[in-house]
């Protein structure tokens, strides 16, 4: 009987100090918790990526939920794209070894002499960074990457910002999902 | 650094070429990101998790009956597993707190806070439902289980050391904010979202294979919330009985339980005296502290070696070296490094504070392991008297196998 009893009480002890634990666990993280601008999505910031090329290859998702956006109201819907085709093009025609994306997920249509509108195939752009780092080296810097919302898993741990070598990858608040250009 | 943000994009966009004057009349075409409704997601979430929570603990300590185990984990596999492809999940979560503790500049999202406490709270309640069936995880291993082949005791103690050292090298490199290495080497996640990495999966498909022979060896002998739920169970105030008629020493249930939390009864033949106890007691004070000093100081000098892990570290060592030698051909970190204009004195001082912390940290962590590790040596060595085949609260995940291999519940169902 004693021991029983010995048990009993060793166990009340227990559930006091387990109880003690949930709510000084509780309450410290929920100050935390509900400090301001609690971020949730991963977001590319553009000012820093550098267009390495990892979002493709490091994602988690076997097609990269980083794609290229465009953001029409800076680009200079230039003819000759540094995003569209490759440096030192001979010709400007659609041939593949001309473009610079290796998917030929950037269409484009022509407006006006001399202007051309670019647009981003997302089902076919696979985040690579080429055109991106085109524009950004020759033109606007209209095209650029963004993950896609809603596309990303939203890993606890984005794979690719533990990678990305320009730390361009943070948490952003939901209200501010992309961080787009203009 | 909000600042020189705004001004980088603004830098950024003035234009190489001009804007240019349609005369056509043209319209910029409006382009819309989607963002999906994770607050509406979240609830939902949480919802289901006390849902099936408490539908366990109605089933397994109130009724004793196993089919809502089976109910519940078909809906945790289907819905936390290949719905949400399990992110963010309870196990995971302990990171985020542990971060959110050890950092200012993080902060948790409330939804991924009540991911990790509500479980334990039910813990403390029910014992383990949480595992029972509502975890993924253990649902899947719980739905593939078929045999139950034992393990000895002394392997299946020594094994299940290890879900704690997970857990400090987890809690080590979230609060120096460098790796969360549990969602890292996740094993089943790749099967949620049907595709991932090849080894990982192929882990989790080994687990998987394991679990039909044995039960759970995920939930055993790997998983670091796991080990924190155990505690808890331990005390829990309402906990799981094999019979409410009490127990008739058949030995039937013995072999039903997957995860051997099922103890037999047990005499000590030699009653130990008085001065023997307290012998025994001092030895243990004396050999609990060596035991963490020993772990705090192995940790403490290996700390530079985890700081490794750490991004900043490894950039920091990147860029020394290019100090010294520069490259010809200069790596994409590099690149960045030198391309954002950050300097290498700060980097610098920013290591010196990041190594500090490993080595903190480690030590604090290596004082735990050396914990950890003699309570186990300990509790190997000891053995208590029991009279009644009795579950033993801290392994037992409330999967419910054993009310059926008892005969006095089969006497109540007639
Ligand atoms: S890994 Fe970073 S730098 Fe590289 S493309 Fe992605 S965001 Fe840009
Ligand atoms: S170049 Fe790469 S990033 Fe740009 S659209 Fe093509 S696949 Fe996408
Ligand atoms: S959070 Fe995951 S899914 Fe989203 S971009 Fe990062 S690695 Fe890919
Ligand atoms: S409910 Fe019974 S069979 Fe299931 S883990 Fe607990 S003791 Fe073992």
């Amino acid at each position: 009987m004693k021991a029983y009893e010995r048990r009993e009480f060793l166990r009340t002890c227990g559930q006091v100090i387990a109880g003690g634990t949930i709510l000084t666990l509780f309450e410290l993280s929920l100050r935390k918790a509900m400090a301001k601008g609690a971020t949730y999505f991963w977001q590319i910031d553009p000012t820093k990526c550098t267009f390495c090329g990892r979002c493709e290859t490091d994602c988690v998702l076997p097609m990269s939920a980083v794609k290229a956006v465009h953001s029409v109201k800076i680009c200079g819907f230039c003819d000759l794209c540094g995003g569209y085709y490759r440096p030192n093009v001979k010709e400007l025609n659609t041939a593949a070894e001309n473009l610079m994306c290796p998917t030929g997920a950037i269409s484009r249509r022509f407006v006006e002499e001399p202007y051309f509108e670019y647009s981003i195939d997302e089902d076919l752009c696979n985040g690579c960074g080429k055109c991106a780092k085109g524009c950004n080296s020759f033109g606007n810097g209209a095209l650029y990457l963004q993950i896609k919302q809603n596309l990303c898993k939203n890993c606890n741990e984005c794979e690719i910002a533990k990678v990305c070598p320009a730390d361009a990858i943070r948490r952003v608040p939901i209200a501010k999902a992309y961080n787009l250009k203009l | 650094m909000n600042l020189i943000n705004h001004i980088k994009i603004i830098v950024q966009t003035t234009n190489r070429f001009p804007k240019p004057d349609f005369e056509s009349g043209y319209d910029y075409p409006e382009r819309h990101y989607f963002v999906p409704n994770e607050a509406f997601w979240s609830y939902i979430d949480i919802a289901m998790l006390v849902l099936l929570m408490s539908f366990v603990a109605w089933a397994v300590i109130r009724k004793q009956v196993r089919w809502p185990v089976i109910l519940t984990s078909i809906i945790s596999v289907a819905y936390f597993g290949f719905f949400r492809h399990g992110c963010v999940c309870s196990i995971g979560a302990v990171q985020n707190v542990a971060l959110a503790l050890a950092s200012d500049s993080y902060t948790i999202p409330l939804f991924v806070l009540l991911m990790f406490i509500l479980p334990i709270i039910f813990t403390l309640f029910f014992g383990r439902v949480f595992c029972a069936g509502v975890c993924p995880f253990g649902a899947l291993q719980e739905l593939v289980n078929i045999k139950n082949y034992k393990l000895s005791k002394t392997v299946t103690t020594i094994l299940s050391i290890f879900p704690w050292i997970y857990l400090g090298f987890a809690v080590l490199f979230a609060v120096t904010n460098s790796r969360f290495i549990i969602c890292r080497f996740d094993p089943f996640v790749g099967i949620f979202r049907l595709g991932g990495e090849l080894p990982l999966i192929l882990f989790g498909v080994v687990l998987l294979i394991i679990s039909v022979f044995t039960g759970r060896p995920f939930c055993r002998f790997i998983c670091p919330y796991g080990a924190i739920l155990s505690l808890f169970s331990r005390v829990s105030f309402s906990r799981v009985k094999i019979t409410k008629k009490g127990c008739i020493n058949c030995q039937l249930c013995h072999n039903a339980c997957p995860v051997d939390a099922i103890r037999a009864p047990y005499e000590n033949k030699v009653k130990e005296n008085r001065s023997a106890g307290v012998n025994r007691i001092l030895r243990y004070i004396i050999f609990l502290p060596l035991m963490m000093i020993a772990g705090a100081t192995t940790m403490y000098l290996l700390s530079d070696n985890f700081s490794k892990v750490n991004k900043e570290v490894q950039l920091y060592d990147k860029v020394s070296e290019n100090e010294i030698r520069p490259q010809e051909i200069q790596s994409l970190e590099l690149q960045a490094f030198y391309g954002q204009g950050r300097t290498v004195e700060e980097l610098k001082t920013q290591v010196a504070a990041i190594k500090k912390d490993f080595r903190i940290y480690s030590g604090i962590i290596g004082a735990f392991f050396g914990l950890v590790i003699a309570l186990t040596l300990i509790s190997l060595s000891t053995k208590r008297t029991r009279k009644l085949y009795e579950i033993d609260g801290a392994d037992c995940v409330g999967c419910g196998r054993c009310f059926s291999y008892c005969p006095q519940n089969q006497i109540e169902r007639g």
